[in-house]
């Protein structure tokens, strides 16, 4: 998560991508190391082979400096590099049968479970709910979740999403919508617990 | 922050960075806990959303700065390999595009072997005899009766600097999982890496072997011992089963400056940490281990004038057609051969290089840039 203010993380990625297109070392490596690691536990979340993961972003990287005059001005990197990655690997499991066998780009599967904040949880009720909210969350279908990672972990918007899935706005903001509305049905009965705690602890 | 006030949806929270990070570190600067005690209704939603951000943790994975460092080098190492002839300026990273070839590790080694001679006259030779005797790769033995260093290539393209008054024996062409080779005296090691076949120096009672990317070692002569020294990259040493009946199976990890002393009389190692704090040791470095490759936009006469010197060969070059070429690389860590190579390389196609004992030919038209 991003704690940094929104406004100046685009405005250095925008600088640093003008800088990168012109050719300025410097500001690929800066880029380079502030993304790799974000790009590193993304790319775990489709396949466990951390060594192929890496050498994918590696490749975009690659691709990116050798390419790098026919760049878009104007693009959000954090997206295009979330996607360029996503993209790498689709094709690359696609290709790979060793690597995970799967036949289509659309397909590739997001693994990741997300965890529970335990440390910032003091009440027993509300880990309950914080756990079984957690269950149900896994639960979702991984499309849901890869979004939910997205919007919600990596910030990026729905309009991006959709172009990230290869589905239209609507649908995006659908995948999002159900994920939540969904859950929240599963979830209603502790509602009214959830009301009374929500009073207690303000 | 008043677009907060029309939040209706758990969504509008979860999007909302200022609202996570209240959530999650608790930095609440923009007032969220007074806001959301402004209205029981608003309460209930951000009660919500806090949980649904508990319930969604993704776990930092904290990659060492090290790995991110080595992963960028990977990329610039990708980027050379995939910029030909494209590119007008010169410019080579570190192990770029060799390792397609073969990335290359360096190291050095210096068995001291003279005085011990007088201490256990046959001994060592005894070892080395035996050693080559029952290698039946049908070695092939050089030995340097010269005053000066012999550079010797090897089939892997690795070279290396063998002193006065030493013998190496090592086999034409390397077949098998392992290179062997076996020496006696003193010798300076630059392997080309491969991490399927390993790369072994049988030194009299001390095996050395390469298991690490981009390394060097050196250990020093006058001495009743046998010393490994690690310029940069990773070795092991280990004793030779062989002369240690008794066996103790140790094997040593150096790093780069650390060294290694085996000290004859008694079998025995000694780690030494930090070189620069062992006499013998400084005082011994060889002129190929204190100069550096790093050239940056420097003549191409002065860089080979820096490899006649560390290898104390004799470079002979059209001097007319390269009078304005200037090369900016990195040769620290490659074997001769590929140090030449790199330079015929950037030079341009239409530069070549041949190599006869210690007489180097550039042949070249000029540089094409």
């Amino acid at each position: 998560m991003n704690i940094k203010s929104k406004h100046t993380t685009v405005l250095d990625d925008s600088i640093l991508w003008s800088e990168l297109r012109a050719g300025d070392e410097k500001a690929f490596s800066v880029l380079f190391e502030k993304y790799y690691e974000h790009l590193v536990r993304y790319g775990n979340s489709f396949s466990n082979h951390s060594e192929k993961v890496q050498d994918c972003i590696q490749d975009v990287f690659a691709d990116i400096w050798l390419y790098k005059h026919s760049l878009s001005d104007n693009c959000n990197v954090k997206a295009y590099l979330l996607s360029s990655v996503r993209k790498r690997i689709a094709r690359l499991q696609e290709r790979d049968h060793i690597f995970r066998k799967i036949a289509s780009t659309n397909t590739i599967e997001f693994l990741f479970d997300f965890s529970i904040e335990h440390q910032l949880i003091i009440d027993e009720s509300s880990a309950d709910k914080v756990n079984k909210l957690n269950k149900l969350i896994n639960l979702l279908p991984s499309r849901q979740k890869e979004a939910l990672y997205l919007r919600y972990h990596q910030g990026l918007s729905v309009e991006q999403i959709a172009e990230m899935l290869d589905v239209n706005y609507q649908s995006a903001n659908n995948l999002l919508h159900r994920a939540l509305l969904n859950l929240r049905k599963d979830w209603s009965t502790n509602i009214p617990l959830l009301l009374l705690l929500s009073h207690s602890i303000l | 922050m008043q677009k907060r006030n029309k939040y209706t949806e758990i969504e509008d929270f979860l999007a909302d960075d200022s609202f996570q990070s209240w959530v999650r570190t608790n930095a609440d600067l923009e007032n969220w806990e007074e806001w959301t005690l402004e209205n029981p209704i608003r309460a209930k939603l951000v009660e919500e959303a806090r949980l649904w951000i508990l319930a969604m943790r993704v776990p930092e994975n904290n990659l060492h700065p090290s790995i991110i460092q080595t992963a960028l080098v990977a990329t610039w190492n990708k980027i050379e390999k995939n910029e030909t002839t494209t590119k007008k300026e010169i410019k080579l990273w570190n192990n770029n595009w060799l390792r397609s070839i073969a990335a290359v590790l360096v190291f050095g080694l210096l068995a001291s072997w003279a005085y011990s001679h007088l201490f256990i006259p046959t001994n060592s030779n005894q070892i080395y005899n035996e050693l080559v005797h029952d290698n039946d790769e049908g070695l092939v033995e050089q030995t340097n009766n010269s005053n000066k260093p012999q550079i010797i290539t090897l089939s892997d393209g690795s070279s290396v600097l063998l002193q006065p008054k030493s013998k190496l024996s090592y086999p034409k062409i390397f077949i098998g999982n392992e290179r062997r080779v076996y020496l006696s005296g003193e010798g300076f090691f630059e392997i080309s890496k491969n991490p399927q076949k390993p790369f072994l120096v049988f030194a009299n009672e001390i095996v050395t072997k390469v298991v690490g990317t981009s390394f060097r070692i050196s250990a020093f002569s006058n001495e009743p011992n046998v010393e490994v020294l690690v310029r940069t990259g990773k070795v092991k040493v280990q004793s030779n089963e062989m002369v240690l009946t008794f066996n103790k199976k140790e094997e040593i990890t150096l790093l780069p400056n650390e060294a290694i002393r085996f000290t004859r009389k008694n079998s025995t190692f000694d780690k030494i940490t930090d070189i620069t704090k062992d006499e013998t040791l400084i005082h011994s470095v060889r002129s190929i281990e204190q100069l550096s490759f790093d050239f940056s936009d420097i003549p191409v006469s002065q860089i080979f004038k820096t490899i006649e010197q560390a290898y104390l060969v004799d470079v002979e070059f059209p001097k007319e057609k390269l009078k304005d070429c200037h090369l900016t690389t990195s040769l620290n860590d490659q074997p001769l051969p590929e140090k030449l190579k790199i330079i015929c390389k950037a030079l341009g196609n239409n530069t070549s290089y041949e190599m006869n004992g210690n007489q180097i030919i550039i042949n070249s038209d000029g540089c094409n840039y």
